[in-house]
């Protein structure tokens, strides 16, 4: 009987929901540290305000209380670093402001820590938090990137002037300006992308634990990448060696991007529970994460497209202002940058690309990488324009899509925009999209639609994602102040079961399952036999974390690379076991056999031998079987594929719906089908909801109206369709195992798609674009502004 | 969130008395007590600080204060601790007051059904963001300026708006109010009082700090119901952002009363989200009595009951919302 199928293209459930769904995922706020005490950070209420003062002794004085803690006592701590640098236009570096630990001097969003109260339990720091007295001097604020740029227009940072942190640009000037002006059609668009609140299930926590006999500093924190929070945190915030800081990111309830970056409370409890010699622990309320997780998107630009006279694109212009918020959080200036005009390009060969990008203060919570990161903003910009292309040109939405495609015999395929595709047929995912869509039937339904007095519409997205961050020395040319490679580490056991120890973090995605298959499928060890252990900077000799779906192209890389090693050294103790050539040995299924026999030994035999060395090449080889490999990508890889999505709207009420959706991604080799189609139904769900749903809204003051669950409106299954997933494959062509990435792809293709579907349903309208959140009032103002415009 | 005394009264004397105290070592605080029935909106209003009670006396050891009963007559009383989901699924409700059972269906989503009473979700504070934002002291809280009106008031009031723009936040009032349902409160001394709903609820011109007439140490302890007349229809109807989980962005409910000749003798036609009060469309009203309703009376009321509406910058849509939604119920309670 053969052994059931576990490897590389097996739809194996998840190994980690056992836990999750019995209750006994084990999370930061569920660990609880003997003396430990907890605290409670002070908030600012204003939107920008000179801090003139904190009267702490009430506060002091209040039952429990162990410590109060402001900026003043913060002393020979470092403020919080930025992890990527952009040069302006003129060669010069970025404004890079401070960014303090607790606000110093101003505050300068809803939300800026002012101050900690540290006491016994977690309602004592709260009660003695209400009694810090602030004496604050409320400064005019701006909450918007169409605001901060005007001119007298209140300066978040001194060294900000005009509250530009960087204007910058790429792609070749002279040539776009040329082509435009011997282009036969140009196309102009404004749009914007709204800004969103990522949400993730699990609040943020953290708890700081020192060790007086070592020396020793544990931070246990929701994190997508430990290692990097020890980095940042120990260099520069809080000077602590890395052998003795230890980072833990335990069972982590999602991320989506707002995990990645160290926050102000990771260093405030480290810190103090080194101060106090006590454990301190945080875990944020819900409003709080509304006010202090990093935000995303949050965009406004124009897009102009010149055309040849057949369709044919001949150059790309884009201006965009982009929200950074009131200070720089870890990746924030790379994401409209690097991670979204690179992308202009997109899926056509438009020959040349110019791209200004300025990022700008203002007095909201910081911006940084939300699912998709620039790309669901370029995605976005592209595929909306390609539409109204088509719109104004009279061409076909999908012709002119065809028309301009990289054909797929012409990868790799550099772009004008510094990236180089190294794979993709997007014509494959097209049409298998519009098969699985019934694109062909879709005037059928329209016109039942309409029948019951629906506005039906239609839409698609031809996008495409760079992921797999990425080549070391590339990032670094562009700014990075740190590496983006990985790191396995694999120990095969003398009995032969293997554990995993991996420098990307899972908070969601399923790496238990999907690496433990990977290193079944290729070591021959059966699946349950694979451990996957991540999220621990003392169990795990580095890594870079987990964003930009990235840990399968760079961790599981990093994997074959470490199991590479193994049979390396495995096959020369089976050579010496097998009195063989090692040339002989071969390895397969868990066995290597010497070539052309039946004489083989089993991975575990070897296993056994490298740990019980008595017959074995002692003079050669080193006992043991325990492999570490570092991979630095060589290229980004690039996802691809089509979205379509269709719509009906309530033509009285302005309501839409989403009825279909079909997604057929190109995300490279396939290891675990369900696992990506969950992820491509979860980022399609979060796409529907910034493109119908979800908006941060902030007053003109700076204060955020929509801090709650009852504001803020996220998805609810409701809204969302069934959502249909396929996938067409176009192997990576750098990486060992062929595979993209799949975290993204549903955030990034999903947004036009409905945009392009519920602008197609109010075609009759003259509606030629709409920005999101598509909200029943926005649609009802088109349908009320413009008079009907078809006859029939 | 303040720290508070907690009690658990047995009846409805002693909890209406119990609101009248201020437990010792807490006078502090300035107000008393407050009553919890399901604690839905109780535990917002204590978090955000728009309520800092000495005591919080719990509703819900009383027995008896969520039976839903019938008289001889044939009229029906509700339990004000009755929660959301027992209202809806009543038999006596979805027999008689079908309207009611949607709304109440259809309102926030099942968790909280199982939990919120139709006491609480009548005296629930409106969800106005500026309301429920610590950072802004608006009229209705002492302060000195409405933000929605200038503001982003693209779910606020688009009738009765000029001086505070709230919605009223209960979906079950709009079906009680068209209902005509009365309500019965409880004193400390064991007096009762019954009035019109309608007449309950309490507009920004008449005291801009509260939605309600209830009186200090005062409980609401019943809802009222008239045995429907013969030959009545009614429905309900919600649009939300959401199907659930959310307020609606309107709400609609229409009573009609048709005699044998298909005439219709009464009509009631109330709105919500759509007023700071359930709001009363009497043009619509008047539209529809006298005459044989059907799409050309449906769509009349509809453009009736919408008129006089003063929208404001953002909330214009609201309009085409309501005025479909009218015609919709109209339609939908005579089918
Ligand atoms: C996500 C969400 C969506 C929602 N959607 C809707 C919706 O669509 N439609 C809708 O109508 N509501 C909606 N709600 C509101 C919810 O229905 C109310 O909060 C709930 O009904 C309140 O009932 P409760 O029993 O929990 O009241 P409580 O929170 O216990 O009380 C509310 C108030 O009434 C007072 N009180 C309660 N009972 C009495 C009494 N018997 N006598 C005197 N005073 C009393 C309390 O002191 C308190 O001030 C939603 C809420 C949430 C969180
Ligand atoms: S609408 Fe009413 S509650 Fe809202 S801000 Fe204005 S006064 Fe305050």
């Amino acid at each position: 009987m053969n052994a059931p199928f576990e490897g590389i293209g097996a739809s194996m459930k998840r190994k980690e929901d056992l836990r999750f769904i019995s209750g006994h995922g084990h999370y930061v706020d569920d660990i609880n540290r003997p003396g430990q005490l907890y605290a409670y950070i002070k908030r600012s209420d204003r939107a920008h305000a000179e801090l003139r003062g904190i009267d702490t002794a009430a506060a002091k004085a209040s039952a429990g209380v162990v410590a109060v803690y402001t900026s003043a006592d913060l002393t020979g701590i470092g403020g919080l670093p930025c992890g990527w640098q952009i040069h302006n236009k003129d060669g010069s570096p970025m404004a890079e402001p401070a960014h303090p630990v607790l606000a110093s001097g101003k505050v300068r969003h809803v939300g800026d820590p002012v101050a900690v109260v540290i006491a016994e339990t977690k309602q004592q720091a709260k009660d003695a938090a209400e009694k810090l007295v602030v004496d604050y001097k409320d400064l005019p604020a701006v909450a918007t990137v169409t605001d901060a740029v005007k001119p007298g227009a209140a300066q978040v940072h001194e060294g900000a002037a005009g509250n530009v942190c960087y204007d910058w640009e790429i792609g070749d000037k002279g040539a776009v300006d040329a082509a435009f002006a011997k282009a036969a059609k140009t196309v102009k668009l404004d749009l914007t992308n709204n800004r969103l609140i990522p949400n993730a299930m699990e609040p943020r926590a953290a708890i700081g634990e020192y060790d007086p006999t070592t020396g020793e500093h544990t931070l246990y924190t929701t994190s997508q990448n430990p290692h990097v929070i020890r980095l940042l945190m120990g260099a520069f915030v809080l000077q602590i060696p890395e052998h003795k800081l230890r980072v833990v990111a335990p069972d982590v309830g999602g991320g989506f991007g707002s995990k990645i970056y160290h926050y102000a409370e990771e260093a405030i409890v480290t810190w103090a529970s080194g101060k106090l010699a006590q454990p301190v622990k945080w875990a944020a309320e819900r409003n709080e994460s509304f006010m202090s997780d990093a935000h995303g998107r949050d965009h406004v630009s124009t897009a102009e497209l010149a055309l040849a006279a057949d369709g044919t694109f001949l150059a790309l212009r884009v201006k965009t202002l982009c929200n950074m918020g009131a200070y720089l959080s870890t990746f924030a200036p790379a994401v409209p940058t690097y991670l979204y005009a690179t992308l202009l390009a997109g899926v056509y060969k438009t020959p040349a690309i110019y791209a200004e990008v300025k990022a700008v203060f203002t007095n909201t919570v910081p911006v940084d990488a939300y699912r998709g990161a620039g790309r669901p903003e370029a995605s976005f910009l592209l595929e909306r324009l390609v539409d109204v292309a088509a719109r104004d040109t009279g061409m076909d939405r999908v012709e002119i899509r065809r028309k301009n495609f990289i054909p797929k015999d012409a990868f790799p395929y550099q772009t004008p925009v510094a990236l180089q595709y190294d794979s993709g047929d997007y014509v494959s995912t097209l049409d298998a999209a519009m098969k699985h869509a019934d694109w062909a039937g879709f005037p059928a339904r329209r016109a039942a639609a309409k029948a019951k007095g629906k506005l039906r519409g239609i839409g698609m997205s031809t996008y495409l994602e760079a992921c797999g961050i990425a080549p070391s020395k590339v990032v670094g040319s562009l700014g990075a102040r740190a590496g983006l490679y990985e790191v396995a580490n694999i120990r095969v056991h003398p009995t032969g079961s293997v554990t995993v120890f991996t420098g990307t973090h899972s908070h969601g995605q399923g790496h238990e399952t999907t690496m433990a298959q990977l290193v079944s499928d290729q070591l021959g060890v059966p699946f349950s036999q694979v451990e996957v252990v991540h999220g621990d900077t003392s169990k795990i000799p580095f890594g870079m974390g987990t964003y930009g779906s990235r840990s399968l192209a760079v961790g599981g890389s990093a994997m074959v690379k470490a199991m590479d090693k193994i049979i390396t050294k495995g096959r020369k103790i089976a050579a010496h076991l097998l009195e063989a050539a090692v040339e002989d040995v071969e390895f397969k299924d868990g066995k290597f056999t010497v070539a052309g026999t039946d004489r083989s030994k089993t991975l575990s035999e070897i296993a056994l031998t490298a740990y019980v060395p008595h017959n074995y090449p002692i003079e050669e080889l080193e006992p043991g079987l325990d492999e570490t490999a570092f991979y630095d990508p060589k290229n980004f890889t690039y996802p691809g594929g089509c979205h379509v999505c269709e719509v009906e709207i309530d033509a009285e009420t302005g309501v839409v719906s989403v009825v279909n959706f079909t997604a057929v991604d190109d995300v490279g080799r396939v290891v675990n089908p369900m696992i990506v189609e969950g992820q491509v139904q979860g980022g399609v769900a979060q796409g529907i909801g910034q493109a119908l749903l979800e908006n941060a809204v902030y007053d003109q003051d700076g204060q955020l109206l929509s801090g709650s669950f009852m504001d803020y409106t996220m998805p609810r299954a409701d809204n969302l369709p069934n959502i249909k997933v396929g996938t067409e494959t176009t192997l990576c062509t750098h990486n060992p195992l062929g595979v993209k990435g799949c975290g993204e792809v549903g955030a990034i293709g999903s947004p036009p798609a409905v945009i392009n579907a519920v602008v197609d349903a109010l075609s009759d309208y003259g509606v030629r674009h709409l920005d999101m959140p598509a909200s029943p009032q926005k649609i009802w103002s088109i349908i009320q502004g413009a008079p009907r415009m078809a006859a029939e | 969130m303040n720290r508070f005394a907690y009690a658990s009264p047995a009846t409805v004397t002693e909890a209406a008395a119990a609101t009248g105290l201020v437990a010792e070592a807490m006078v502090t605080f300035d107000e008393s007590a407050v009553l919890k029935a399901g604690g839905i909106d109780l535990l917002d209003l204590l978090k955000l600080e728009l309520l800092t009670p000495s005591v919080v006396v719990n509703l819900r050891a009383i027995k008896g204060l969520d039976a839903i009963t019938q008289d001889a007559a044939g009229n029906v009383a509700i339990g004000a601790m009755a929660t959301l989901s027992q209202v809806a699924e009543h038999p006596l409700v979805r027999g008689s007051y079908p309207a009611l059972a949607t709304a109440i269906a259809g309102a926030a989503g099942p968790q909280l059904r199982n939990v919120a009473t139709l006491g609480g979700n009548l005296l629930q504070r409106p969800h106005c963001w500026y309301l429920r934002s610590p950072a802004h002291h608006c009229l209705r809280k002492g302060g000195g300026h409405c933000f929605a009106i200038h503001g982003e008031n693209q779910y606020h009031a688009i009738f009765d708006n000029h001086a505070c723009a709230i919605v009223h936040p209960s979906t079950a009032a709009t079906a009680l109010v068209a209902l005509n349902a009365e309500v019965e409160l409880h004193d400390a001394e064991g007096a009762t009082r019954r009035l019109p709903l309608e007449d309950f609820f309490v507009g920004p011109d008449d005291d801009i700090q509260r939605e309600n007439a209830l009186r200090p140490r005062e409980v609401l302890t019943a809802i009222h119901l008239r045995k429907p007349a013969s030959g009545t229809r009614m429905a309900h109807l919600r649009q939300g952002e959401k199907a659930g989980f959310d307020w609606p962005l309107a709400d609609v409910a229409v009573v009609l009363a048709i005699g044998p000749d298909g005439v219709c003798r009464e009509a009631s036609v109330v709105l919500g989200a759509a007023a700071p009060v359930p709001h009363r469309a009497r043009a619509a009203e008047q539209a529809l009595q006298g005459r044989h309703p059907g799409e050309a009376a449906a769509g009349d009321a509809a453009r009736a009951a919408l008129r006089g509406a003063t929208p404001l910058s953002l909330n214009a849509y609201k309009l085409a919302l309501f005025e479909t939604l009218v015609r919709r119920a109209i339609l939908a309670a005579l089918a």
